[in-house]
């Protein structure tokens, strides 16, 4: 049995290569319930090789994934069944609508949803009639994330969710995942952009090289640093490019 | 079972909301049917004929290879065969005359009669072996009257007609049910192929994979589409061909369309599962229409879908009689333009089951998700 108080995720020195390169070369943590847990690094550190064995998409060398206590090795798709998955190239039917995309998702988890009401917690629903191909880039992000919420997940992994969006569906992105948070789920979400790290995860994980190197919450890390007597090269000041930007184009979204 | 509905449903729709699929499954083959059926290609051929030699000795095998003419020029295209299968084929089928040669022929001293039948529907080629047949006899005649005079008179060649109206139909008939299997072809083919692989090379299978729910599931939901879309559409084709071409199905057999639907769901499995294997095997679109292609055309041209195999050289029917659209295309005409039962069409059932037996192993062995 689990209770609350146990880890949603474990991984456990999970070893991953493919021919040459080590993606994943002991790769464990914890997840714990309710939390919103980011997996940083650069391209090619191993990040969505750990998520994708955490999902039951590839199978690891060696090693354990446990999610809600079920061992992926053992039931994938007792797994696949509980959790809710954004991949990084995310592609749907292009000749459905969304409604009907949303429905279809929810069968296959044999689910009852209100495709109408999923969508609307995107923001997607005046679009519930539009074609997938007709979506732009951030509604296309917002409808995968609305697929991966038709079976009321335990996690939400969630890979590289704003790579590519401007700056204004980013934050628009980023208030839909806190909302997702704040109704209880779990998360792991994948990023580069420390940015949107510092903003949502309430624990990172820095991979490089298919490691996990540094492991805790952005601001110990941050004050980790600046007891090395760390100083950055520029004086920060109060506002940002980013901010700039937003300032100047408006936070409303252009879709 | 409820996902594997749904999953049907969902690719239907996708399916109908295909422009292009449904140009392929329906227009293009429309298409060529009307063109080819206004051409008439009955017109340009030697007339086919049936000859029953009741003779069969010199002097009649003289005047069959008379009627047949020479290497340069064919006048009559003649099948000999049996009195009753030549007015079978008279009747119902291509054959445009029936010519009984008497048991008497080219005996000496008798009064010979030659009867013939025409099928009144064709009076221009009723015209055309009328005349072949005066001259050829005319011929034989003065042939026979260079004998010594005690022969001239008696030894007479006399011609009989008579003249029924045939149910046969001709090009256009026999067209229909070729160009319904060919767009069985295409469509088993190039759907599959082109929705698996554009699927595959997008990512949405792989977006599949992430649910709980088996790739058999997403193939099976596919394939009922396609073997429903192959079904109503070789209801159309016929019914379209048959309305705009005037020709009836099956000699008016209800149970014609039964034994259609069987053949379109053998043709659709086999042409389906030869699509998952060149989509199995693909990557991307660029790589999987040049395979279909070489798949599709040379079969286009060589199974006897536009005309027929008896046109070909010998060394080259010898193997295209073994090509899958040949046994498709010839177990439909078969049942549509000769009225026969599907429980009559054993090498063509044979010879589609051992093609779907390879097809589906080749499918498995290729078929990859990503």
């Amino acid at each position: 049995m689990t209770t609350a108080s146990d880890p949603v995720i474990v991984a456990k020195d999970i070893r991953k290569r493919y021919g040459d390169i080590i993606a994943a070369n002991g790769i464990s943590f914890e997840v714990h319930r309710g939390e919103v847990f980011g997996m940083l690094g650069p391209n090619g550190a191993g990040k969505t090789t750990t998520v994708e064995i955490l999902e039951g998409m590839r199978e690891a060398d060696s090693g354990d994934a446990v999610i809600n206590g079920v061992n992926v090795k053992d039931d994938p798709t007792a797994v696949k069944a509980m959790i809710g998955v954004q991949l990084q190239q995310n592609a749907f039917f292009d000749k459905l609508k969304l409604s009907e995309i949303v429905d279809l998702y929810a069968k296959l988890y044999l689910a009852k949803v209100d495709p109408v009401e999923i969508l609307s917690r995107v923001g997607l629903d005046h679009r519930k009639k539009a074609k997938y191909a007709e979506l732009s880039g951030g509604q296309k992000q917002r409808l995968s994330i609305a697929v991966a919420l038709v079976n009321d997940p335990a996690v939400l992994f969630l890979d590289e969710p704003t790579t590519g969006l401007d700056p204004q569906a980013r934050r628009q992105l980023w208030e839909l995942v806190k909302n997702i948070q704040k109704n209880g789920a779990t998360i792991v979400l994948t990023t580069h952009y420390m940015e949107e790290a510092e903003e949502l995860c309430d624990r990172i994980a820095v991979v490089e090289h298919g490691e996990i190197i540094a492991l805790d919450t952005p601001d110990a890390l941050i004050d980790q640093l600046l007891a090395t007597g760390f100083k950055p090269e520029k004086r920060v000041r109060e506002a940002t490019l980013d901010d700039v930007f937003l300032n100047l184009t408006g936070r409303d979204l252009r879709d | 079972m409820k996902i594997y509905l749904a999953l049907t449903v969902a690719s239907l729709k996708m399916y109908f909301r295909n422009k292009q699929g449904l140009f392929w499954a329906l227009f293009f083959p429309l298409l060529i049917m009307i063109i080819f059926g206004i051409m008439n290609f009955d017109r340009y051929n030697s007339p086919d004929v049936g000859v029953y030699d009741g003779a069969n000795n010199d002097a009649s095998r003289l005047l069959i290879q008379a009627l047949r003419g020479s290497d340069e020029q064919e006048l009559l295209n003649v099948t000999v065969s049996s009195l009753e299968d030549i007015h079978d084929e008279l009747e119902f089928g291509s054959s445009r005359a029936a010519i009984e040669i008497p048991a008497n022929y080219g005996a000496s001293g008798q009064f010979a009669e030659i009867k013939v039948t025409y099928d009144e529907r064709f009076p221009q080629e009723r015209a055309v072996v009328s005349t072949i047949l005066g001259q050829v006899t005319d011929a034989v005649f003065k042939e026979i009257a260079q004998v010594p005079d005690e022969y001239r008179v008696e030894n007479a060649i006399g011609i009989s007609e008579s003249i029924v109206v045939g149910q046969g139909q001709g090009f256009k008939a026999w067209l229909i049910p070729g160009i319904a299997a060919m767009a069985i072809m295409q469509t088993g083919l190039f759907t599959v192929v082109f929705t698996l692989v554009r699927f595959k090379s997008q990512g949405v299978l792989r977006r599949l994979k992430a649910t709980p729910i088996g790739a058999s599931h997403f193939l099976a939901g596919q394939l009922t589409t396609k073997a429903i879309v192959v079904v109503l559409q070789t209801y159309v084709l016929v019914i379209v061909g048959a309305l705009v071409l005037g020709v009836s199905v099956g000699n008016g057999r209800i149970g014609a369309w039964f034994d259609l639907t069987i053949l379109a769901l053998l043709g659709g499995a086999l042409f389906i599962a030869l699509g998952l294997a060149v989509s199995g095997w693909a990557k991307n679109e660029e790589t999987a229409a040049p395979i279909a292609n070489i798949i599709t055309m040379p079969m286009m041209f060589l199974s006897g879908v536009f005309f027929p195999l008896s046109v070909m050289p010998d060394w080259l029917t010898r193997w295209s009689q073994y090509l899958p659209l040949t046994y498709l295309a010839d177990g439909m005409r078969a049942i549509t333009v000769e009225g026969a039962s599907i429980t009559t069409l054993g090498s063509e059932l044979v010879g589609l089951g051992v093609w779907i037996v390879i097809s589906f192993a080749i499918a498995t062995k290729l078929f990859r998700w990503e």
